[in-house]
């Protein structure tokens, strides 16, 4: 009897408490919101070098937390500017980060939002970037003035400022994406032939493994996807790129029409890939594991020397390619080649120049002095300090030559490979997840913008092994033999946004989960029954709303052609 | 409850009159109490606001619950998201997989846990018996990513598994454990048996160490050997815990965790793998629907209250310890 | 009679041989495929990191190396990250333990007015939660980022631990609480004096959990403490390293299409230090785990007392 009673006070209680605390959570964020856009006004005279302290939060986790004056970049910038942060990086689940921040209303001053975008901007986290841009930015203006039209939020508005405002061009020299690696080994055994077709790939694995069957005394292994359920997207990108089209995401879009095709359950792109895993499956040359096996154990295979071609981006498993190379037995380490279905395709390979639209840095509606944070972001814009970041001090971290060409010395190079001089210096921590120039920017002097992009750096770190291989290719940088990617002015088509739990979202999510449970099952198992199991695939994938997921592609493919971002 | 303290009462301070309401009753119980009182009330309190205040989150089920808007700016969308979570295809096969897989979790986690404490228990080498212990429990401290990557290494082509089978001749060639959906389960509940149950086996061997040694004196004197003890001395003793524990943890039928299916499972094998905590993931939290999420764990309660309910139910029919 | 009782016991012996001898092989078994883990991380973690991505590693290092340790403990931030989370687990372990086990001699009494209620209000919640952030909202708004306070008091009671210790109570022989009462201890000196003695077995696994759950503990640090350096703990600071190793390793994701720097030659790796970092966090408690080992000896409590 008691009890009732009590419950029923504990409920009165709980209800009334629930009221308050839900009242409260909501408030914060929308007071937090107006002060802001009308703080430049206010603190226009305010500004000044005197000694400031923000905070930035990166959704990434780059680096350990720090005073950005401790590190030689972020102190050369305090000097300039007075502005000093204090650097935060995601430890743990970025979901349940941006969830909290949102809720509670607290943001950082300035906030790399990487995956969370959406969540933050549906959460109007950032403050509009315009008119701050337009009375202290001209080095905003000017790196990012002609990419504006691409970043504007769909109410005009700009928001973050991008990574990737290329300035000039200039590509990579290394293949740091997507490939069909094969086993140097193999194409010297073969006189380092110029392979084109997914049939001389596989027929040059055939042959080396059964002239080499074991290698120190364990079995050869073929070829492999590095595919388990996390990066499983390396198996179905492939068949993209045999058909000579770069990773649009999923879908293939028409140089001509514009037009965007699902590459799933197609006849001509995915089936013609997934059959011939599955014949060469039945021969033994693939390895069954590529599905179920860890980062860990594919990179163990890699290392193995057993392994003689494999699927997958280099910046996947990069640790087995440093380890092959600091081992420096060159006929174990693998090389990118271009492969596709026949040899009147062009590969794209190479990702176009790209704009990704989505990933940048914003200032957030707490933020304390976003005139101060705007000058920040100007001044760290500047070209000098723009090659602070990336290159460092002349004479310290690079070398010039009597030409002006920028390169490493051997000890600046040593410096760049490890990773607690990177942190120390800053470039860890500047060389990304701030405004700047694109990966892909030339500076005003004709150097590259990136280090790793600008070629004497890259010819410095060829080995011996890599000459010859490029010399038997007639090549002088790994990209070189692979084709110039053609123009795609709406690359990539996998930054466009398709909203939370929309219907194109749905498709997406329920076709990636049809194609991890059947694509393995038609490879590995017997290829008689492969017809069987790809019409039951694609009985199941018809049920799926492709077509408005196609409409809704090609819509935005045409906005984007059209300036739309 | 009132007739379970009656005789207590009565015994201890005579005649309470008969005539006084039930209330009065409550409140002079609640005054001679007053001890027991103030060292109970103080955590109910502590209850009410860590455990019950933030239930009010419970009503973002039936909104589209966004984060930064205030509590009165929510949209009510009613019982959307419940109908988002059971007319979704996949998930009654979801709820099969959850039921089945925290069920063979739940039978092998108690048979082997309660199985190796009595082993330990019957080692006669005190020093053995505790570095057995102590090594036994080690893996609860791995972290399942690695504990799932010893597993798939064991279990690869070339794997210890597929060697020893193959010179058992139990099979003709590797087979790929990890790739089939019906070998899932098992390979997960040995794994689950293998990081915890020595872990497990705290908590019995605990419970044993008050189990009164003079019982085992007396049995032995009766002759009866190994076995009869412990089947008439330990296991009664282990009984309270036993059934406890099992109450407890039929709570939890709906919690499989997430993940060693998450780090296990692949395409595959997601027939079987997925379960209520990765359909979640997938459709709320990665996509930043927390009213779903909070859906499901609506969902997730009403069916531990009917399991808890249910056993303690029984239990009490039974004769047995109960819950409460 | 004297005859066949000999006969038997020799019988028993024989078949107690066998047993034994059953179960210590059984055992042995048990610590081969349970000591694995443990040796295979601390070989990894003593394992020259560049070596290991070859694999292959099981029991012994085949690079020996202290680079690892080195490296996690060239973090300044490490040793004072120890120095709360060792706090964390002694103040935590003793508050809480001591409030859950008053709580639940409480609910043991059988007379106790309120025993259902309490009961069934602490139990119930153990199988609901209001979510995420309804509970951070009321962290913040009691005031509890950033103090140590929020380490100790959201998780004050354990239930499932409440339930434990109820359960020992329980357990205990009918009459010796009876005679503390009738000695004339109030409720409270009972408690102290005499069950608390008296469940030392449940206590010391009690502690254990607790203590185990403190010192591993990093989600309380995620949620409500992340901005203070000075309240981090050991896992946090070690999953930060583990994280930024991660990164650094792949300097570029697809999502970022990062053409800029390549992934430097590193001294570790993930995988070495998600080793090293597992026996950095497990040692402490396995040292400590003998000590309360001794509170499980059969018997301890009931003989001691009745002699």
């Amino acid at each position: 009897m008691g009890n009732k009673k009590l419950i029923t006070i504990a409920m009165s209680l709980f209800l009334a408490s629930s009221a308050l605390a839900g009242c409260s959570g909501g408030n914060n964020s929308k007071n937090s919101g107006a002060p802001a856009s009308d703080a430049p006004a206010s603190s226009e005279e305010a500004v000044s070098t005197e000694p400031v302290t923000f905070t930035y939060y990166n959704f990434q986790s780059r680096g350990k937390d720090v005073m950005a004056s401790e590190t030689t970049i972020g102190k050369k910038l305090q000097e300039q500017t007075g502005v000093d942060f204090k650097l935060e990086y995601l430890v743990g689940e970025a979901d349940t980060k941006a969830g909290v921040m949102i809720a509670s209303g607290d943001y950082p001053d300035l906030i790399a939002p990487e995956d969370q975008i959406d969540k933050l901007m549906d959460a109007e986290a950032f403050i509009p970037l315009d008119e701050l841009i337009e009375e202290h930015g001209p080095n905003i203006k000017r790196v990012y003035g002609p990419y504006f039209d691409k970043f504007r939020h769909t109410d005009g508005k700009m928001y973050i400022l991008p990574y990737s405002a290329n300035q000039g061009y200039i590509g990579d020299p290394n293949i740091s994406q997507g490939a069909f690696w094969m086993q140097r080994s193999v194409l010297k055994e073969f006189g380092y032939p110029q392979l084109k077709t997914l049939d001389e790939y596989f027929d040059l694995i055939r042959q080396y493994k059964a002239k080499y069957p074991q290698v120190d005394g364990k079995d050869t292994i073929g070829f492999a996807v590095f595919a388990p359920a996390d990066t499983f997207y390396n198996v179905q990108n492939a068949a993209m790129h045999l058909a000579g089209f770069p990773n649009d995401g999923g879908v293939t879009i028409d140089l001509e029409t514009h037009e965007a095709k699902v590459v799933a359950g197609t006849d001509n792109i995915q089936k013609p890939w997934i059959k011939k895993l599955s014949e060469i499956n039945a021969e033994g040359l693939f390895d069954a594991e590529s599905f179920v096996m860890n980062k860990d154990q594919f990179m163990a295979k890699v290392t193995s020397g057993r392994l003689l071609g494999y699927f997958a981006y280099n910046w996947q498993i990069g640790e087995a390619t440093n380890n092959l190379k600091a081992a420096d037995i060159d006929e174990k380490r693998y090389a990118p080649l271009p492969i596709v279905y026949s040899a009147d395709i062009k590969d794209q390979y190479v990702d176009p120049p790209a704009f990704v639209n989505n990933r940048g840095v914003g200032i957030s509606v707490d933020a304390k002095d976003p005139v101060r944070l705007i000058k920040y972001i100007d001044n760290l814009l500047q070209e000098e300090n723009q090659i602070l970041v990336q290159w460092g001090e002349k004479d310290v971290t690079y070398s010039v030559d009597e030409n002006g060409r920028y390169f490493l010395n051997e000890e600046q190079q040593k410096n760049r490979d490890d990773t607690n001089f990177k942190l120390s210096y800053g470039f860890q921590y500047f060389e990304y997840g701030w405004p700047r120039y694109g990966s892909n920017s030339l500076l005003t002097d004709g150097n590259s913008y990136g280090v790793g992009n600008q070629p004497e750096v890259a010819a410095a770190g060829f080995t011996e092994g890599d000459k010859t291989l490029l010399e038997a290719f007639g090549a002088t940088t790994f990209s070189d033999y692979f084709s110039d990617p053609d123009d795609r002015p709406w690359y990539p088509a996998w930054s466009i946004n398709l909203g939370q739990g929309t219907p194109e979202q749905i498709f997406s999510q329920k076709s990636d989960d049809l194609q991890k449970k059947y694509l393995p099952k038609m490879i590995l198992e017997s290829p008689s029954s492969f017809d069987a199991l790809w019409n039951e695939y694609m009985g199941e994938f018809n049920k799926l709303d492709k077509a408005t997921y196609e409409a809704t592609m090609t819509q935005k493919v045409q906005d984007r052609i059209a300036g739309k971002w | 409850m009132e007739k379970h303290t009656e005789p207590v009462i009565q015994t201890s301070r005579g005649a309470v009159t008969a005539q006084t309401s039930g209330l009065q009753l409550f409140l002079k119980r609640l005054v001679q109490q007053k001890v027991l009182v103030l060292m109970s009330v103080p955590f109910l309190l502590w209850l009410f606001v860590f455990k019950y205040v933030p239930l009010w989150g419970w009503l973002t089920a039936f909104q589209n619950f966004k984060p930064h808007k205030s509590f009165s700016e929510q949209k009510w969308v009613g019982f959307d998201q419940f109908k988002i979570l059971f007319s979704d295809e996949s998930f009654y096969r979801i709820l099969r997989n959850t039921f089945v897989m925290s069920s063979i979790k739940l039978v092998l986690g108690f048979v082997t846990a309660i199985t190796l404490a009595i082993l330990l228990n019957e080692l006669r080498n005190i020093i053995f018996k505790r570095v057995v212990q102590t090594i036994s429990y080690l893996p609860h401290f791995i972290s399942w990513v690695v504990a799932a990557s010893i597993v798939t290494t064991v279990l690869s082509s070339e794997g210890i598994i597929n060697v020893l089978f193959m010179k058992l001749g139990l099979i003709d060639g590797p087979v790929l454990w990890l790739g089939k959906g019906e070998y899932f389960w098992g390979i997960l509940g040995i794994t689950e048996v293998w990081k915890d149950v020595g872990w497990n086996t705290i908590i019995y061997l605990a419970a044993m160490s008050t189990i009164d040694p003079s019982q085992y004196e007396a049995a032995e004197i009766d002759g009866a050997n190994r076995f009869q003890r412990i089947w008439s001395i330990t296991l009664p003793g282990l009984k309270p815990v036993i059934v406890i524990l099992l109450i407890m943890n039929l709570g939890h039928i709906l919690e499989a965790g997430f993940e060693p299916q998450y780090l296990l499972g692949n395409g595959m094998t997601a027939d079987y793998s997925d379960n209520l905590e990765i359909f979640v993931l997938k459709w709320g939290m990665e996509q930043s629907n927390f009213s779903l999420a909070t859906a499901a764990g609506m969902f997730k309660t009403v069916v531990s209250f009917v399991f808890l309910v249910s056993a303690n139910t029984i239990a009490k029919k039974m004769g047995e310890a109960r819950l409460y | 009679m004297s005859k066949s009782s000999a006969a038997r016991s020799r019988y028993n012996s024989l078949q107690d041989r066998i047993f034994d001898t059953l179960n210590i092989i059984f055992m042995l078994c048990l610590v081969v495929v349970t000591l694995y883990p443990f040796l295979n991380m601390l070989a990894v973690s003593l394992n020259d990191a560049n070596d290991a991505v070859r694999g292959g590693i099981h029991v012994l290092p085949r690079m020996l190396t202290w680079e690892n340790y080195e490296y996690v403990f060239g973090e300044a931030t490490i040793f004072h990250s120890m120095f709360i989370s060792g706090a964390r687990a002694v103040i935590g372990t003793i508050v809480s333990v001591f409030c859950t086990a008053m709580l639940a001699y409480t609910v043991s009494r059988q007379e106790f007015v309120l025993k259902k209620f309490v009961t069934i209000a602490f139990i119930m919640t153990m199988y609901f939660s209001g979510g995420l952030i309804p509970n951070y909202l009321l962290i913040r708004d009691l005031g509890m980022l950033n103090t140590f306070e929020v380490y100790i008091i959201p998780g004050l009671i354990g239930v499932f631990n409440m339930i434990v210790i109820r359960s020992f109570i329980e357990g205990l022989p009918e009459g010796i609480l009876e005679s503390a009462r009738i000695d004339g201890a109030g409720e409270f000196i009972t408690f102290i004096r005499v069950v608390l003695p008296l469940t030392v077995p449940a206590l010391a696994t009690v502690s254990l959990f607790v203590a185990v759950g403190q010192w591993n503990s990093w989600f309380d640090v995620f949620l409500y403490n992340s901005s203070n350096i000075d309240l981090s703990t050991l896992q946090y600071e070690l999953m930060k390293i583990l994280q930024t190793t991660n990164t650094s390793n792949s300097s570029q994701s697809a999502a970022d299409a990062f053409a800029g720097a390549q992934g430097g030659v590193t001294a570790v790796t993930p995988a070495s230090i998600r080793a090293t970092m597992t026996i950095v966090a497990s040692v402490p408690i396995i040292i400590v785990y003998p000590f309360l080992q001794k509170y499980f000896v059969k018997g301890m409590t009931v003989g001691g007392v009745k002699g």
